[in-house]
């Protein structure tokens, strides 16, 4: 049986481009937590333990059911403000994150009770409940490849959005963020993520 | 007191190489090569080869065939003898590694007497017939440019598939093992991915290395289907992180035994070094890998 990459599968999706170009994501399936507050504080690296934790699980028990192998794809995250501003403009505190894995359409939300259930009978956070499976569409975005440290974004976010003045597109104030680079290792100054900001239609 | 290691290391090793050019035409074992210079044997390979840049079969080969374009140009025995000498089944056998080295046939070699046999490693160990060695440089694959923290490391409990053949091939018990380990809830949160490599593979042919997958596990676990349950020794490791591709493994492996441990003031203790794994072969470019590699010290 071949294993599925859906990262490689959906290589358009996740173009990593040096300038910003225009692409369009079609509704998938990702498996996902979220939560309000800054990236990096202890409730969110817990939510991406949860999810990884559920993403191995459930990709495992799956794979030992011959129900199919694929790779765990990169870590996602979209982040907004509750009131529609601008995020700069927010506390960080105040931030909304929904934290994504994209997975096979073929994975069912039994498996992630099932995955959660042993998680929780082996003392792992009870975190893991709130992991879902959702069905998500980005539709047409801005993106590019940022490099650097994650407070850097601005520069690169300005790029994009003097593209999006010039190309008459107007962005909403959802910012999105594919993590190619795992922050635990890479140092912030060799950090690749690609950014993305959702159209409005 | 580092100088004083390096010293002792070099003159060790030193007693082993003159060992090797005494015995040449010994069998000679690994325990028997430690044992000469006081090692122990668990690891003396890994140092051998670390500060000499090539395995002791590589070595005791190569001073062989320089022995014989020695005695082809300096003595009147055959070439079948000079053959079986070297330790070769027969001359054409011999004739055949003969000219894959030097280009030419032994018998040419030995007509041209102002031919020398070529230089065909960076080693500076070469065979000799009136001298010893006294001292070596050690060999350097690249500037020594590493890392090392010294820790105390707790017993670690994991679960684990062991897989008998090349490194390499290692997938499938890692697959056994985080299938059988996944329904039951123990992948994932703070579970490492421990790898345990038995043998030098410099040594050990690649269908008998022996390699064990392991998940730390909790307490209570007593093993399930083909997972079985073991302790890693704790103890005094050498702790160094490997950036890259798990191919170039060796040649990190290489170098803390060969240079960092030799300039050390520590002995490797006779325990099996592990690998943890901090990220995810499968969907992590080659390049962005980051392995950390625990070398099992003694204790004074």
């Amino acid at each position: 049986m071949t294993k599925i990459d859906l990262f490689k599968t959906h290589k358009a999706d996740y173009v990593a481009a040096k300038t910003p170009v225009v692409i369009e994501v079609a509704q998938a399936t990702y498996i996902s937590i979220t939560g309000i507050g800054a990236p990096g504080e202890h409730a969110f690296t817990n939510a991406i333990e949860a999810l990884y934790a559920m993403a191995y699980t459930v990709k495992m028990t799956r794979k030992k059911n011959n129900q199919g192998d694929y790779v765990i794809c990169k870590l996602e995250a979209r982040y907004w403000s509750d009131n529609g501003e601008c995020l700069s403009k927010v506390d960080k505190s105040q931030w909304h994150w929904q934290l994504m894995i994209r997975t096979p359409a073929s994975v069912a939300i039994a498996d992630l009770e099932q995955a959660s259930a042993a998680l929780i009978s082996k003392g792992k956070s009870a975190k893991v409940k709130d992991v879902e499976l959702i069905e998500h569409q980005f539709g047409s975005c801005i993106q590019m490849l940022h490099i650097g440290a994650y407070d850097d974004e601005p520069r690169t976010i300005k790029q994009m959005l003097t593209f999006a003045e010039q190309e008459n597109l107007s962005v909403g104030n959802e910012h999105c963020e594919i993590y190619i680079s795992d922050p635990r290792r890479v140092p912030a100054e060799r950090l690749k993520t690609i950014l993305r900001t959702p159209l409005l239609c | 007191m580092q100088q004083q290691t390096r010293k002792s290391y070099l003159s060790r090793m030193v007693r082993v190489l003159n060992y090797i050019q005494d015995n040449l035409d010994k069998e000679l074992t690994l325990h028997e090569l430690a044992a000469e210079a006081c090692f122990s044997s668990y690891h003396f390979h890994r140092i051998f080869s670390g500060m000499l840049g090539e395995s002791v079969k590589e070595l005791v080969r190569r001073l062989r065939l320089e022995r014989a374009a020695t005695q082809l140009q300096t003595t009147s025995k055959s070439i079948l003898e000079i053959s079986l000498d070297a330790g070769y089944e027969s001359d054409m056998a011999f004739s055949r590694m003969f000219k894959v080295k030097t280009g030419l046939s032994p018998s040419v070699f030995r007509r041209s007497l102002q031919l020398r046999y070529p230089c065909l490693t960076q080693s500076t160990i070469r065979y000799v017939t009136n001298e010893r060695i006294t001292s070596f440089e050690p060999f350097k694959e690249k500037e020594l440019n590493m890392n090392v923290i010294i820790k105390e490391v707790e017993d670690i409990l994991v679960g684990f598939v062991r897989h008998v053949g090349p490194y390499q091939e290692c997938g499938q018990a890692w697959d056994t093992l985080c299938c059988a380990l996944a329904p039951e809830g123990l992948l994932g949160g703070t579970a490492k991915m421990i790898g345990v490599s038995h043998d030098d593979p410099d040594v050990i042919a690649p269908q008998k290395l022996r390699y064990d997958a392991c998940i730390t596990v909790p307490e209570n676990f007593s093993g399930i289907d083909d997972v079985a349950v073991k302790t890693i020794a704790g103890g005094l490791y050498a702790m160094t992180t490997h950036l890259g591709s798990y191919e170039n493994l060796g040649t990190t492996y290489r170098q803390i035994f060969g240079q960092w441990l030799s300039q050390s003031d520590y002995e490797s203790a006779d325990k099996p070094c592990f690998e943890i794994y901090l990220n995810d072969p499968e969907s992590t470019a080659p390049e962005d890998l980051v392995t950390d590699i625990y070398i099992p010290l003694a204790k004074d």
